[in-house]
C-alpha cells in the first residue's frame, strides 16, 4: 500500500472517529443532568472516553477533599447508557434497570474519566462495564456494571395504551 | 425538623447531620435531612428540570436517585455508630423499580442493617413524597475508620470562606 493510500485511510478513519465522538456527545446532551455535570466526550488510544471536569458542586467531602460517590455513580450510569444507546441502530433511549458500583480508590477533586465496554448487547437488554480513573488509567478509582432495558415496539405500544 | 428535635440526638449524630447538609454536591442537588431516628435516616430532594433524564420528559435521571441514596446511606452509618470516625463507600447497588416523576419530591429512607468495627451494611428505599410505591432500592457497604480527617461540629473550617 502506498503512503498516499495510508494517509487517505487515516484521514477517513479520523473523520469517522470524530463523528463517533460527536454522536456520543449529542446523545449525552439529550440528558439535562449530563449537561449539568458538564460531561464531555473525548477520544484516547483505546476509544471513546467521557470526561467529567471537576468543580465545587461535585464535592462530597470538603475535608479531604473528595468527589461525592453519587457523582461517580452518575458518570458510570450516563457513560453506560450512552455506550448502549450508540450500539443500538435506532438509538432508542434505554431505561437503566440497575447499577452496581465498586469504589476502588479515593476520588480526588480533579478531572475524572470513564470508558465503557459492552459485556452483552442483546435484543432487549444491554449490560455495560464502565471504568473510571483520574491520573493513570491503570489505577481505576471506581468500576461499575449497568444493566439497561432497550424499549421494544411492544412496550412503546403498551405505554400508549396506558396514556 | 426543628432545632429542638435535634437536641435529642447525640453530638455525633448532630454533627453528621450538619456535615451532610453542608456537602457541596448535596447542596447543589438541594438534599435535606428530614429526620434521624435510631439507625434510620430520612432525606428529601425537590426535583429541578436540570435533573431530568431527557429534555422532552419529566422523568428524573436515575443518577440523582443514586446520589440521594449514597448520601442517606452514609448518614445512616453515623446514626447507628454514634461516632464520627471517617467512612468510605465500598460498593453500592441500585435497583430502579419505577421511573421517578419530576412533579413530586424524592424521599430516601436509609437503614443501617448491621454494623461492626470495620464495616456497615445499609439498605435504602427511594420513594415519591405522598406515595407508598418504591421507586428504587439500594444496598450499600461502607468501610469504617478509614484514613482521613475526622470532621468537627461547625464544619467547613478553612473552606467556609
Amino acid at each position: 500500500m502506498s503512503t498516499t493510500g495510508d494517509s487517505a485511510q487515516q484521514i477517513s478513519g479520523a473523520a469517522e472517529s470524530g463523528k463517533e465522538c460527536a454522536d456520543w456527545q449529542a446523545l449525552l446532551e439529550r440528558t439535562p443532568y449530563a449537561r449539568h455535570l458538564g460531561l464531555e466526550v473525548q477520544r484516547d488510544d483505546a476509544g471513546l472516553v467521557v470526561h467529567m471536569p471537576c468543580r465545587e458542586a461535585l464535592i462530597g467531602n470538603f475535608m479531604l477533599p473528595a468527589l461525592h460517590g453519587g457523582v461517580l455513580g452518575a458518570l458510570i450510569e450516563l457513560t453506560g447508557r450512552v455506550a448502549a444507546q450508540s450500539q443500538d441502530t435506532e438509538t432508542r433511549c434505554p431505561r437503566i434497570l440497575d447499577s452496581h458500583i465498586n469504589y476502588l480508590r479515593s476520588a480526588q477533586a480533579r478531572s475524572t474519566f470513564a470508558s465503557a465496554e459492552i459485556v452483552r448487547q442483546g435484543r432487549r437488554t444491554s449490560l455495560v462495564q464502565v471504568t473510571c480513573w483520574q491520573g493513570e488509567k491503570s489505577k481505576p478509582i471506581a468500576s461499575g456494571q449497568v444493566q439497561l432495558l432497550l424499549p421494544t415496539m411492544a412496550a412503546k405500544q403498551a405505554d400508549l395504551h396506558e396514556q | 425538623m426543628t432545632e429542638s428535635n435535634r437536641v435529642q440526638h447525640s453530638d455525633a449524630v448532630t454533627t453528621a447531620w450538619q456535615f451532610t447538609e453542608q456537602v457541596p454536591h448535596g447542596r447543589d442537588l438541594g438534599m435535606q435531612v428530614v429526620s434521624v431516628n435510631g439507625n434510620q435516616v430520612c432525606m428529601r430532594l425537590t426535583p429541578q428540570p436540570w435533573m431530568f433524564a431527557e429534555d422532552n420528559t419529566e422523568e428524573i435521571c436515575t443518577s440523582v436517585l443514586y446520589s440521594l441514596a449514597d448520601s442517606a446511606s452514609g448518614l445512616a452509618v453515623f446514626a447507628e455508630a454514634r461516632e464520627l470516625s471517617p467512612i468510605a463507600t465500598l460498593d453500592l447497588r441500585m435497583d430502579y423499580l419505577r421511573s421517578a416523576s419530576g412533579d413530586r419530591a424524592l424521599l430516601a429512607v436509609a437503614t443501617c442493617r448491621h454494623l461492626t468495627d470495620e464495616v456497615a451494611f445499609i439498605h435504602c428505599n427511594i420513594l415519591s413524597e405522598g406515595n407508598r410505591e418504591l421507586l428504587a432500592t439500594a444496598n450499600a457497604t461502607f468501610m469504617r475508620n478509614t484514613q482521613g480527617q475526622q470532621f468537627h461540629a461547625g464544619g467547613r473550617g478553612k473552606e467556609s470562606a
